[in-house]
Order: structure tokens, then sequence, then C-alpha cells
């Protein structure tokens, strides 16, 4: 999610003098290179954690119903894996119609072991991966601009139905203002950066909990047992997936300063900064 | 006042820089970042398919285990009232009852230096049978609370000591059988501190009924500090060694230590 859907960024300052002003750029710094990193080595480990976990669920599916007379299918994933063969044009290869699902978002099926040795490694990766997040908000001070404030549930709901109206208005061909924002990220982003981080340190958490659920019962007491701990884990992944959709759309919509400003970690966006000299 | 600060967003420094540096710098920082992440993916990936980052992965996680464990640290017990439905996960077919009258449980690797053979009613009366209502939790993600009752293994080191310098029990079934009903002998490691912990039993009740053939009568491991798998079911020989013996599961991709 990005802000300034049709703000464009500010021009060369020009300087008093009257002899031919020195050409200048302004920039902001945007993200410290601790959070940059992090928010780059994320996607593969959160990508090998999808992967591996869903081939970890196949081995005990959590939503299951009484055994289908056809199928004999007895798991959700199974039925959807049926049911996209049955809708699939000819030619498709549905040998396993009862895998398709995890066929195609996972290991596969019968790849506990495997599974398991991947789950861990990007596991231990993440939790650094987050540390390193976490002291690079730290050292730059940017975590107070991520803190959600409590006009944010107006601003938030605001921003939404702009995006929402964004869609209709580039249909109509339209001109849109977007919000005016005097901080760096608009309330909604504030309100998913700020979920999507916690959601990384519960998910942390309940896999801990289901991970050594004896050692560390207590954790798994706090998710209401081991059981519903796995059913918390699994329902943590799908945040992940329903942020990063709109994420990426946004940020492609939003314009080539957001991408760079994660890669280089300067902005040429200044409104919503203020001169270091100000006060 | 001060507190709210503290909290506050703080405006970023806004600076000027020459167009000229402005570019080269994004430049640099565009090819470091897509060197990194070639890096990265090349590295990863290879070390990947070696399988080397992911077996350092299953090692380390073996240790955090083990650092995790307490001996004096208890297991979370609950009421008859919790008790769930426990299925029989046999990896292979289910033995027929024939085996049950002829069992045995040897031990070997004692201080004694002898081989001792026990029959289950020995093993019974000599040794005070204990109850508990644990959770049994796979490592395929299900989980059950069943009531146990068996003598501690604990017990069973008490008074057949094994040798000085042991580390490790090596617990085999012979009876086990693969998924056509052919000779599979199932083994485990299992380490001593586990095997000595006040609640890690050799079972021969489940549900307040003698262990069926499909729980692993008439002797089974229940160490609920484990995953299931090294709760190896009609059990005929316990060997003490000081080496770690090899483990079932271990020699099919699985982690070797699996406390959880």
């Amino acid at each position: 999610m990005a802000p300034h859907f049709t703000q464009g960024h500010k021009e060369p300052m020009a300087t008093f003098t009257p002899a031919a002003p020195p050409p200048c750029v302004s920039v902001v710094r945007r993200h410290h290179v601790l959070v940059r990193v992090s928010h780059w080595l994320i996607i593969p480990l959160l990508l090998g954690l999808i992967v591996s976990g869903i081939s970890i669920y196949w081995a005990s599916p959590i939503y299951r119903h009484n055994p289908d007379p056809q199928t004999g299918s007895a798991d959700y994933f199974a039925d959807a894996g049926i049911w996209i063969c049955a809708h699939l044009p000819e030619g498709h290869d549905c040998a396993s119609r009862r895998d398709w699902i995890y066929n195609h978002t996972s290991l596969g099926p019968s790849m506990l072991a495997p599974a398991l040795r991947l789950h861990w490694c990007c596991a231990y990766l993440f939790m650094l991966n987050g540390l390193m997040y976490l002291a690079g908000l730290l050292l730059s001070g940017e975590w107070r601009a991520l803190l959600p404030r409590v006009s944010d549930a107006v601003g938030a709901a605001k921003m939404a139905a702009y995006y929402a109206g964004t869609a209709f208005a580039i249909l109509q061909r339209q001109p849109r203002k977007a919000p005016r924002q005097s901080t760096k990220y608009n309330p909604l982003q504030r309100l998913a950066y700020f979920s999507v981080s916690i959601a990384c340190l519960l998910a942390v958490l309940t896999g801990w909990a289901i991970h050594k659920p004896i050692q560390v019962s207590w954790l798994a007491a706090i998710f209401g047992g081991f059981d519903s701990a796995r059913v918390w884990h699994f329902w943590l992944m799908w945040i992940f997936v329903l942020f990063v959709i709109p994420h990426v759309i946004l940020v492609f919509a939003d314009g080539w300063d957001t991408l760079r400003g994660m890669l280089t970690g300067w902005s040429r966006r200044v409104e919503s900064a203020g001169r270091a000299n100000e006060t | 006042m001060k507190r709210d600060s503290a909290f506050k967003e703080r405006p970023a420094g806004i600076v000027d820089v020459a167009p000229e540096t402005w570019r080269r710098r994004s430049r640099r920082d565009f090819l470091v970042f897509g060197a990194s992440a070639f890096g990265v993916l090349a590295v990863g990936s290879s070390w990947h398919h070696q399988g080397w980052l992911a077996n350092m992965a299953l090692r380390f996680d073996d240790d955090v285990a083990e650092a995790l464990y307490s001996p004096n640290r208890l297991v979370p017990t609950y009421t008859k009232s919790q008790i769930t439905l426990l299925k029989n996960n046999y990896n292979g077919a289910t033995p027929g009852p024939g085996y049950i009258s002829a069992w045995r449980l040897t031990l070997d690797g004692l201080s004694s230096g002898l081989g001792v053979s026990l029959d289950i009613h020995t093993l019974l009366t000599r040794h005070q049978v204990h109850d508990q209502i644990t959770r049994f939790v796979c490592v395929e993600g299900w989980s059950a609370i069943a009531w146990w009752a068996g003598v501690k293994f604990d017990d069973l080191l008490n008074a057949y000591p094994p040798v000085s310098e042991a580390k490790w029990a090596r617990l085999e079934s012979s009876i086990n059988l693969d998924g056509y009903g052919r000779p599979d002998p199932y083994f485990v490691s299992i380490d001593l501190p586990t095997a000595r912990h006040p609640q890690t039993l050799l079972a021969t009740h489940l549900n307040g009924q003698p262990l069926a053939v499909g729980h692993g009568a008439p002797l089974r491991l229940l160490a609920p500090v484990k995953l299931g798998l090294k709760n190896i079911k009609a059990i005929t020989r316990i060997t003490y060694m000081r080496d770690e013996p090899k483990d079932y599961w271990a020699e099919r991709g699985y982690s070797r230590y699996d406390g959880i």
C-alpha cells in the first residue's frame, strides 16, 4: 500500500542567487538499510514457509468432513482440487485430482520430512529477519511512523474508500485527488504495516506453540492449546497472502518512487516530510 | 507532554543533492541490491538443492529442542473427561495378536554384563504401576489426549542399571511390519535423560484396558516429551549404549531428537 496517486514530486529547489542556480534534487530518507534488506528477504522466506507449510498441512488437514461417498475425499483442499480438475480444459494433467491443490501450492503430498526441514530452515531465518527489521526500525526511529493513531480509524476508512473509488475513476478516465497527508504513511498503510508486523510475531509465537507444545506449554495455552494454536498458525498464513495482493498492486499503482524507496532508501516525495532545520 | 513526544512521528530531514550525485547513488544502490538478490538466490538454491542448509536447520532445531528440555519440567496432565480418541497410526500393517503369548523384553548393555529377559507378568509385579493422562503429539500435526498406565522407564533403569558410560537407549520392535505385512523392525534412539523423565512410561494400558495390538501390546514406550514417532510399540529389546543409535525415522529424513 502506498500514498499519493496524483501528487507529483517537488521540482528541484530554486535558490535566490541571480546567477544560474545550481540544479538540485530534494530527497528524503525513507527506509533504513536493515528495513530494506529484511523487506526483500521476507519474500523468499515466506514463500518457503508457505510451500512447506501446505505440505505439512496435507499430512493432517484441519478442515475435514465425512468421506464423500463418490470421491472418497474427506479434505476440503482435496475437494477443491477435484472441482478444479473437473473445470479445467482438456489436455491438463489431472492424474491425481485430490492432490491438485497440494501439487500446485506446495512441495506436494507425501513430502512431510523435506517440508519440515525446509519449514524449520525458513522459520529460523524468518525470526532472524524479523530481528533485523526491528533493529532497522529502532536505529532509524522509523518505528514511530508505523504506530497507528486514534484518528486512523476514520482515516483508514477514507483511504480504503479512496482506493476502491480509484479503480472506477481509472475506468472512467477521471482525475482523482488523494486525501491530504502530512505523515510518512497514510492511515491505511500504518494500519496494514503495523498489523502485518503483529501477524509475523503471532506466526512465530503460534509456530513455537505447536513446535514445542510440551516445553513451552504455557505458550500453547495462550492460543487455546496445541490444536487451536495450529488453527491460528494456518490462518496467519492467509493474512500474509491477503496482505501481499493489495500491497503489490498498490506499489505498482503508486509509482516508481515507492519501489525505488524500498531499494535505495531515498524518496523524492518531500511534501509529507519536514525540513531537517524546521522545528 | 514529554511522554507523548517520544512516540510522535519525527519529520524526516530533506536533503538537497546534485542530480548527478542522486543518479550515481541510485544506480549504485540498484546494482548492489540486484547483485545481492542474485547472490542470495544462487547460494540459497544451491545450498537447498544439496540439502545442506535444511539439514543444518534440522540439526540446529534438535539442539534447540535439547536445550529446552528440563528433567524437572512436567508434562501437562488432563482429566478423564478430556480424553480424546487415539487412532492406530502403525505406518505399515498392524500385526496379528499371535506374537503376544511368546513376547519377552530383552535388556542389553547392562552394567552386570548379562542380558535380561522379562515377561510382562514379571515386569508388572516387580514394579509399581503409574497412571497419567497426557497429550500425544504426532509429527503429522494431530494430537490426542490419552490415559496411560505402565511402569516408569526410570524404575527399570534403577532395577537393571545400564553400563556406566551409556548415554542412549536403543528401543527395538521386531514385531513391526511394513505396508505389505512383511517384517520391518522398528527402532528408535532415546537419550537417557528422556528415559529418566518421571513421566516416561513403559506403558501396558491405554484408557484402563490392556494395550490393544494396534497400540503396541503388550508394552510400548510413552514418552510425552517426544513426538509420537519415538513412542515405539511392542518393544522387544532395549539396548543401552554410549553412542547415539540409529533411528527409523531419522533415516527417512526426520529429526533425530524429536523433543517437543
